[in-house]
């Protein structure tokens, strides 16, 4: 019959099968995730800058048009996107952000004018949030209501709201019914990445 | 060697085709045993998320119950549960990865539900139920039969609740929106349940009542 030596061996040597078989695919597939996921951050930073692309264009030109139009720049700790026309004069200035949502990681994109102060765009590009609810925030009927918002609220402190009712503020946005929760993430995650470039300046 | 032999009569004797027949239609996973219901209800939006996700089910199905079955007689019996999700694990894992890596938009469509198959009870069913007494090559047959069956039922359900709730088919227009007006319910979770439902029920009016029922 077969002892409790033989299980655990059993056991060992499938796990170890398993995992040496995943490792492989992992480290195989490794290189074409990450090109994705840069063709996917590299999409995003064109389309919230407002930087004219063709639909349908592949990783490769998405990059050369990045490369052509976007000035990667530090500021503090902080890496911003400008959007400058060949005479150098600044169209848009992206300004990444994260945080955890309510369910899983959120990655996105603020983009400001180059007064640096009102919001041009904002978009989305990683999102686990509940579809229906707080997944809405990257439908455009969402990230439209942040177009020409103050970072600034009116006692000149920086930060944005979103909160229900505070779509008339200057610097505030509608909260999305029933979302509530990953409205407040949002709302923290973009202030905190704001607090960091009205600091540096 | 006895694995050859007893699957080979196995096929010979119709015991191949009856497999198939069972899991794909007497006996389908979603729609009789009603189970997978969840990944059926979430992803069947678009009939091409419906076409991958019956792709997956049918590679973990195949791969996972090809070895089970190949392991059924070296696994002890007190973890070959574990062993079991291991195994399927493993295939999920490696089909979630492929999708990542070459089909990257498909793969944010279907979000987390691709690595939920691993929790699917039909692959872990018809793991415990149908591999692990049964040889290789009848239990690759059965894995093929009840991931078509799912497949096909998915897709049913995709082409419906893409072609009401959008008025397209594929992405291209069939319905054409100067007469039609998309119905959203049918795109949003409700429609799922409206579209399964409706599906069960045609299924089992075209099989026919179970004999073993009447008895």
């Amino acid at each position: 019959m077969k002892g409790n030596a033989y299980t655990l061996i059993y056991a060992l040597l499938l796990g170890t099968a398993c995992a040496l078989l995943l490792t492989a695919a992992s480290e195989f597939t490794k290189p074409y995730r990450v090109a994705n996921a840069e063709a996917e951050e590299t999409f995003n930073i064109l389309k919230v800058l407002g930087i004219p692309f063709e639909e349908g264009t592949d990783a490769a030109g998405l990059l050369a048009i990045s490369k052509e139009n976007v000035k990667e720049k530090k500021s503090g700790d902080v890496t911003l996107y400008e959007y400058a026309l060949a005479g150098g004069k600044v169209i848009a200035v992206a300004l990444p952000f994260e945080g955890q949502g309510l369910w899983g990681p959120i990655k996105g994109f603020l983009a400001l004018e180059p007064d640096m102060r009102t919001i041009k765009g904002v978009t989305f590009y990683q999102q686990e949030e509940t579809p229906g609810l707080g997944g809405e925030i990257s439908t455009e009927s969402f990230t439209t209501l942040f177009s020409g918002k103050s970072i600034i609220n009116e006692l000149g402190q920086p930060g944005i709201s979103i909160k229900a009712g505070a779509g008339n503020d200057v610097n505030g946005v509608d909260v999305i019914s029933g979302a509530t929760m990953t409205c407040d993430k949002v709302q923290e995650m973009i202030n905190e990445a704001v607090v960091k470039i009205v600091d540096t300046e | 060697m006895a694995d050859g032999c007893n699957s080979c009569k196995g096929l010979c004797g119709g015991k191949g085709l009856t497999t198939m027949k069972e899991g794909a239609w007497t006996n389908n996973p979603l729609a009789i045993q009603v189970l997978g219901i969840c990944s059926a209800l979430a992803v069947t939006n678009k009939l091409m998320n419906s076409l991958v996700m019956g792709v997956a089910l049918i590679f973990v199905c195949v791969g996972s119950n090809l070895l089970v079955s190949l392991l059924r007689k070296h696994t002890p019996h007190r973890i070959r549960m574990i062993a079991e999700v291991a195994i399927i694990a493993t295939f999920v894992i490696l089909f979630d990865q492929f999708l990542r890596a070459f089909y990257w938009d498909m793969s944010k469509q279907l979000g987390p539900y691709v690595g939920l198959i691993i929790t699917n009870c039909i692959v872990m069913g018809r793991a415990e139920a149908f591999a692990l007494q049964n040889p290789p090559i009848l239990s690759i047959l059965d894995g093929i039969a009840n991931g078509v069956g799912y497949a096909v039922i998915l897709a049913i359900i995709g082409f419906f609740r893409e072609l009401l709730g959008t008025g397209q088919i594929m992405g291209y227009e069939v319905l054409s929106s100067s007469w039609y007006t998309p119905n959203q319910l049918m795109v949003l979770a409700p429609g799922a349940f409206i579209a399964l439902g409706f599906v069960i029920a045609v299924f089992n009016v075209l099989k026919g009542p179970d004999p073993e029922e009447n008895k």
